[in-house]
């Protein structure tokens, strides 16, 4: 054979490119890879239609301060008769018969009067918030101690306070501040990131992160030890270890652009139709970029984890049941209590740790926001899309920011993969091929 | 352990010498038990060059021995070298060695073409010398024409040639076939043979085995005996067939006139009984097979006998294993 100058291309291109390339040929010609990963899709998909269909349908605002009613029935609405001093109660007091005559307001400009955003100011355990948006606070006739009724010395705001006792945190509003949110802002915006969060992690890193190595990367070896194929591979001068390492980056090769391709379809769609300013949220791609990434991660440990179990013994999947069932429950853990200890000893604990990193980074005010949400407890809408916001969301665990959480995850992952692939070629190594 | 990542094969790298001076394969002492049960026990041989036929019955430990040999299994008690290099602990003598596994089993999905060259570049070879090294081993069976067909749709013959194809991938100096003639028609079993002998010729060592005496006679005369997992014999088919020819044998004629055929061979010295399983057909017993096929033919051009067939069913695999078994010895 001539010899010519060994580039990396020519020095790649030789075992682990032929092992890689022919598993990916393998997979694309059986009828089960396309099963699994059709399956993957309708079921993520299902998720997606209902939070399109949510988007889509939008929320139905409640008028919390009950303003725009007209309980007497002279066709102005309360509030539009508080603006203007008459009685709300009396249908001889209205602003029509004030000079010059004022025309009714619709019912609906009362509804949500009074939105409030998210931006905050002060320290860890007093903050304060909210604006007065439709100037009830800021009239010129009250005083700066009416309009600063929770006495923290800022106007016409929101403090969000922590009680230094308990530990809890409680809000108190100036008078007429916040006092009839926009519900259905508030719901749409809480709605579409707890969908971005909870498909990210359940759906993306859990679902297809676990389930797609557990019925892809079992068989890697096994099947191929049962059918007596192996003998063609194993026939050439190659360690068992690398015929293992490169069967699960012929594998990664198959799910991670499949991923990839999910990813990108979700952050465009929720990117366009999630409740945005703009036409797009782009606030939200490092989330998508930090969910595909996490997902990636955890395929590439858990193929590693099911590929061993699978050499070990015949009934390889036996054994990873009990694994899927322990990151399931992780999975659950980690968003109650992403700094549990326990949760160190499972995959899906550091991949979601990348998620919760990038959420920290990309959204900075979500924990004001969800705070806020669950603080105005009367207000239904806005009191359970929090709920569901702050079930999906968790602080990355280890305590640090979210930059220095994401690559300690990400290294414990790696870690992870190599002890497993050491171990998974160990045992490849020590088995018995009929 | 960390992956080759210089990807040159270890055969080609000053990381593994083939030790020249050591025989291609060595087995000392070698068993192989599952539990109480010995599939293979106390083997000892060396095989070095030309063609050696192992032949035994299915489940005589023919494919357990060759597994051993590739480092697929491990074995229970004893050593094997592989040009001096234990295989179970280092693959890097497969550099030299070609294997053709019994399995059916085969990736149906791919070309033959396909496959060779794939698993090619697993002897360190860049696609490009692959695909030419693919050319050479494809043509040298005799599939270069369907070389593009998907072996899905190859007959078992083909197969075979492919899988052999496979083995031969860079020029290896030990080939092993694991029963390669098994289910092919009577066309892919010469052309079969043919390859085998020709890479017998080509001085390699080849090892190949079969559980019938006719198919290894044809291609090669130094066997190795296998029965029941014990080694009955090693040496050249002929010695072994003289010993052979002194026992008592049966030979059965269809002809014609069975009857004028008994008249004129029961004359015959080494003729100690005839008989007539039916009308047609005549059987005599000799313990000289030998001399009795020397003479046999003459007699019977001399006399003008029409005659259909002459069989020797005791001429088989079964017949010498009951010969050897039976306290015979060679």
């Amino acid at each position: 054979m001539e010899s010519r100058p060994n580039t990396i291309y020519r020095a790649l291109d030789r075992k682990a490119a032929a092992i890689t390339e022919f598993t990916m040929r393998q997979y694309r010609t059986k009828a089960s890879t396309w099963v699994v990963l059709g399956v993957g899709l309708v079921a993520i998909s299902l998720v997606l239609l209902i939070y399109i269909d949510v988007m889509a349908t939008g929320f139905e605002s409640v008028d919390n301060d009950r303003d725009s009613e007209d309980p007497d029935n002279d066709g102005y609405p309360t509030g539009q008769e508080i603006k203007y001093g008459t009685d709300p109660y009396m249908d001889n007091s209205h602003p029509g018969l004030l000079t010059p005559s004022i025309e009714p307001e619709p019912a609906s400009n009362y509804i949500d009067e009074d939105g409030f955003d998210i931006t905050i100011s002060g320290g860890a355990d007093e903050q304060s918030t909210g604006y007065d948006d439709d100037g009830d606070c800021r009239d010129a006739d009250r005083t700066n101690s009416q309009k600063d009724s929770n006495d923290n010395n800022i106007i016409c705001d929101i403090l969000i306070e922590r009680d230094r006792f308990s530990g809890d945190w409680y809000a108190e509003a100036d008078n007429y501040v916040d006092e009839d949110p926009d519900d259905a802002a508030y719901a749409a915006e809480a709605s579409h990131m707890a969908f971005v969060l909870g498909i990210g992690k359940m759906g993306f890193v859990l679902l297809l992160g676990m389930f797609l190595p557990l019925f892809l990367a079992t068989g890697l070896i096994r099947e191929e030890m049962n059918d007596g194929t192996m003998h063609f591979m194993l026939s050439k001068p190659i360690a068992r270890t690398e015929v293992f390492l490169y069967r699960i980056l012929g594998y990664l090769g198959i799910v991670w652009p499949y991923f990839i391709g999910l990813g990108i379809i979700f952050a465009l769609i929720s990117g366009f139709i999630g409740p945005s300013d703009g036409f797009f949220r782009f606030q939200d791609l490092a989330v998508w970029l930090a969910i595909v990434f996490a997902t990636m991660m955890a395929s590439f440990v858990y193929g590693m984890l099911f590929c061993a179990l699978g050499t070990m013994w015949r009934f390889g999947i036996v054994l990873a049941i009990p694994f899927a069932a322990w990151e399931l429950g992780m999975c659950i853990v980690s968003m109650g209590a992403p700094d549990a200890p326990i949760l160190r000893f499972s995959v899906v604990g550091w991949a979601l740790m990348i998620v919760d990193a990038a959420a920290l980074m990309a959204w900075p005010n979500i924990d004001i926001f969800i705070l806020q949400g669950q603080l105005m407890g009367d207000f239904g809408l806005i009191h359970s899309t929090s709920l569901a916001l702050d079930f999906f969301h968790s602080e990355p665990g280890v305590g640090t920011s979210g930059l220095i959480s994401a690559v300690i995850a990400t290294v414990v992952l790696l870690v992870q993969g190599a002890v497993l692939w050491f171990i998974g070629g160990a045992i490849f190594k020590g088995k018995e091929i009929e | 352990m960390m992956p080759d990542f210089d990807q040159q094969g270890k055969g080609q790298t000053k990381a593994w010498q083939p030790d020249l001076s050591a025989p291609a394969v060595l087995l000392e002492g070698v068993s192989k038990s599952y539990g109480r049960i010995f599939a293979l026990s106390n083997i000892t041989m060396a095989l070095n060059g030309g063609v050696t036929g192992i032949l035994g019955m299915n489940g005589a430990g023919k494919s357990t021995m060759f597994k051993l040999l590739m480092g697929k299994l491990k074995p229970s008690q004893g050593k094997i070298r592989l040009f001096g290099t234990d295989p179970w602990k280092n693959p890097a003598p497969y550099a030299r060695v070609g294997f053709v596994p019994e399995h059916e089993k085969m990736y149906d999905w791919m070309t033959a073409h396909q496959f060779v060259s794939t698993f090619a570049r697993l002897n360190g070879l860049t696609r490009a010398e692959a695909m030419l090294e693919a050319d050479r081993v494809l043509n040298f069976v005799g599939l270069a024409d369907v070389a593009h067909k998907k072996i899905g749709q190859y007959s078992k013959g083909m197969r075979q040639r492919a899988k052999i194809a496979h083995a031969l991938v860079n020029d290896p100096e030990l080939i092993i076939l694991d029963e390669p003639l098994q289910g092919c028609d009577p066309l892919a079993r010469t052309t079969i043979m043919n390859v085998i002998r020709e890479l017998g010729r080509m001085g390699r060592t080849v090892i190949v085995s079969s559980h019938i005496l006719q198919e290894i006679e044809r291609i090669t005369e130094q066997i190795v005996i296998l029965h029941n997992g014990r080694l009955l014999a090693l040496g050249n088919l002929h010695a072994i067939r003289d010993k052979l020819d002194q026992i008592p044998h049966r030979i059965t004629i269809e002809a014609e006139d069975a009857k004028a055929l008994a008249k004129d061979v029961i004359d015959m010295d080494e003729v100690y009984g005839i008989s007539f399983p039916d009308m047609k057909n005549l059987s005599i017993q000799t313990h000289n097979l030998g001399a009795i096929h020397s003479k046999l033919p003459a007699a019977i051009v001399e006399n003008g006998h029409r005659i259909h067939t002459i069989d020797n069913p005791d001429d088989d695999l079964a017949s010498i294993l009951g010969y050897l078994t039976s306290g015979g010895g060679i």
